[in-house]
């Protein structure tokens, strides 16, 4: 006899709720559809990168605004064309090489500066490159282990060509353009001086080293290994990938003569969904604030000057955009970049395999 | 007449849906590729001009083939064996077996890649080992060639083993009894009758991991030497790093070309359809 009385009520409890919704039903359809257009998608390189990003930008820009951030890992260009081909937007945002996105600007896969949204007094000088908005500046440099240097590690890339010198294991970054500059600067040229490049020579200094390179890396966690286990000891490496075992107690040290230093840009996708609200997004992370922050959790060089009132000076010392170490480190030339990295790019690969 | 009609109809409708989504994920996903490599950025045959005229291409086209065949020959001497007991023996060993396999199977590849770069790191027990007996330095295993055979050597060796399991299972254990009955001994049994009924397995095992090592790349960049390189590097680097989606599309339907080429060959010799045994 209760069996029944409680199915009952269960419908009835179960009518009740179902008209409720129904009547509620627009109110919540609304409501929700303004929360959805109300996110943007941000691709990014995920990891340690993502996390510091989440912090620093992310949550208070949803804090500040509202707006919703979700992320997509790893970045990848061939998807932006795919997407803005094919008219599917997977995400809004994409962070990006500086190189990659003059290239990209260059086919028109970007959506320009919509300067409804940004306000130009809120920029600092250079902010703006090719549609894009500077992030921020990694540092490719020289690092080694201080054990097995004791009495002094390599302080140039001659350093590191000299292998009577300075014996040991060493490893490179398997970029043609990376390793072209460090064989040009070990070859004596001045690190400003290094664009436009010559590439025969490059190579020919390149012939040198290549018997002792005992690995050619491709990921950042690839690079830590290497340095970390002894694998080797010295190699090319992103300035906060060293700076990171730096900090785990490993006794690594970064060389900033004839470092690299690239600038990493924010971009928006051409006719993106959510467009207006990325540049919103955009222009609160070039702020000076947000982007001490991201400095201060990942050693990379924020690109807004101001950004450094927030930073301590043993932060900023380790940072790409510090002026001692931006001013001993090779200035690239992006559009010669942008220009030869394909011919280059299979040169090198032929090299390398050969 | 009409009970014709209906049985086509109903195989028809059976036909379809696996039909469709082979057509749609398959046939015209490959037909964009062909298209894309005569046509992107401009028409013509410029692409496959270059892979057969700078040496790069080729030439890793012929170290990608011979990896996949040294690879395929170690599965199967290693494999061989393995699959043997598991076979012939019952019980718990062949279970253990069974297990250990299927479990290496299923661990990913990226997580085996990465065991090897410690097992055989300059901290790893293999040097560890060698120093403790007194052998002096160990000869550099990492970053070679060996260690990338190794490595995608060991990625493959499961189905290989399952591959010769499958065929091996159903031989039936009395034809070697009468063998022997007939005077054959044991090694006399295992080459004229085991060795030719377990070969469908032999080559089943062998085409599956020749063409799935054809793809490999990630293994080999993180083990070997630049020397080693894959085709697919060569493809993910065009797409990826240059954007140059009409050339990649070229170098991988030379690699499918070839890729065919070699399935041709195997369904003349021995049938495809005896591929799942």
């Amino acid at each position: 006899m209760t069996k029944p009385i409680a199915v009952n009520a269960g419908r009835r409890a179960f009518l009740k709720g179902a008209a409720a919704a129904a009547l509620a039903g627009p109110l919540i359809v609304t409501d929700r559809s303004i929360a959805q257009t109300r996110t943007i998608y941000v691709n990014t390189w995920g990891g340690s990168w993502t996390a510091a990003e989440e912090a620093a930008f992310f949550k208070p820009f949803t804090d500040a605004t509202g707006i919703r951030v979700r992320t997509v890992a790893p970045v990848s260009y061939a998807k932006l064309k795919a997407q803005v081909q094919s008219g599917t937007y997977e995400w809004d945002i994409t962070a990006i090489t500086q190189a990659d996105l003059l290239r990209a600007d260059r086919e028109g896969l970007l959506d320009p500066v919509d300067w409804s949204v940004v306000k130009k007094d809120k920029l600092f000088p250079n902010a703006v490159y090719a549609n894009g908005l500077a992030y921020c500046a990694l540092g490719t440099n020289l690092a080694y282990r201080k054990d097995k240097f004791p009495q002094g590690g390599p302080k140039s890339w001659a350093d590191f060509w000299d292998v009577k010198r300075f014996p040991g294991n060493r490893s490179m970054l398997n970029n043609a353009v990376r390793s072209l500059q460090f064989a040009l600067v070990a070859d004596g040229v001045p690190p400003d001086k290094v664009f436009p490049m010559d590439v025969d020579r490059a190579f020919k200094k390149l012939d040198q080293i290549k018997p002792h390179i005992k690995v050619w890396w491709t990921q950042g966690n690839q690079s830590q290994q290497l340095l970390r286990d002894g694998e080797v000891d010295m190699m090319v490496m992103w300035n906060a990938r060293a700076s990171e075992l730096a900090q785990q107690g490993h006794p690594v040290e970064l060389v900033w003569h004839g470092a690299t230093i690239t600038t990493t840009m924010w971009g928006v996708a051409k006719n993106a969904p959510n467009r207006k609200l990325a540049w919103e997004f955009l222009q609160f992370a070039v702020q000076p604030k947000p982007q001490a922050d991201f400095a201060n959790r990942l050693y990379y060089g924020p690109t807004n000057p101001e950004a450094f009132k927030h930073i301590s000076g043993e932060v900023a010392r380790q940072l790409p955009t510090y002026t001692e170490n931006a001013k001993v480190a090779i200035k690239p030339d992006t559009v010669w970049e942008a220009d030869h990295t394909a011919r280059i790019q299979e040169r090198f690969t032929q090299w390398l395999a050969g | 007449m009409a009970r014709g009609l209906r049985r086509n109809t109903a195989a028809w409708l059976l036909l379809g849906p696996s039909s469709l989504a082979l057509v749609l994920l398959f046939v015209l996903p490959i037909g964009y590729v062909l298209l894309l490599s005569v046509t992107d950025p401009r028409l013509g045959l410029a692409h496959y001009q270059r892979i057969f005229t700078v040496p790069l291409y080729t030439r890793v086209l012929v170290n990608t083939f011979l990896t996949s065949l040294v690879v395929t020959a170690c599965c199967l001497v290693l494999g061989y064996p393995v699959a043997y007991v598991m076979a012939r023996r019952g019980g718990w060993i062949s279970t253990m077996l069974l297990t250990i396999v299927a479990m290496s199977f299923w661990t990913g590849f990226l997580v085996r890649t990465y065991a090897w770069l410690v097992i055989l790191g300059s901290k790893g027990p293999v040097v560890a080992g060698y120093q403790a007996l007194g052998l002096g330095q160990a000869p550099r295993l990492l970053f070679t060639t060996f260690s990338s055979t190794l490595g995608m050597t060991h990625i493959l060796l499961p189905y290989m083993i399952l591959a010769l399991f499958a065929i091996m299972k159903k031989i039936d254990p009395d034809h070697l009894k009468a063998a022997a009955s007939l005077g054959a001994r044991p090694g006399a049994a295992f080459r004229e009758v085991f060795l030719p009924l377990s070969l469908p397995g032999v080559v089943n095992g062998s085409l599956l991991v020749f063409v799935t090592c054809l793809g490999f790349f990630v293994t080999p960049v993180l083990l070997g030497t630049p020397r080693d390189m894959m085709i697919s590097q060569l493809i993910n680097q065009q797409i990826d790093e240059l954007l140059a989606w009409g050339f990649a599309s070229a170098v991988s339907v030379v690699l499918l070309a070839a890729t065919a080429l070699v399935v041709t060959v195997y369904n003349r010799f021995a049938g495809l359809d005896r591929l799942w045994g």
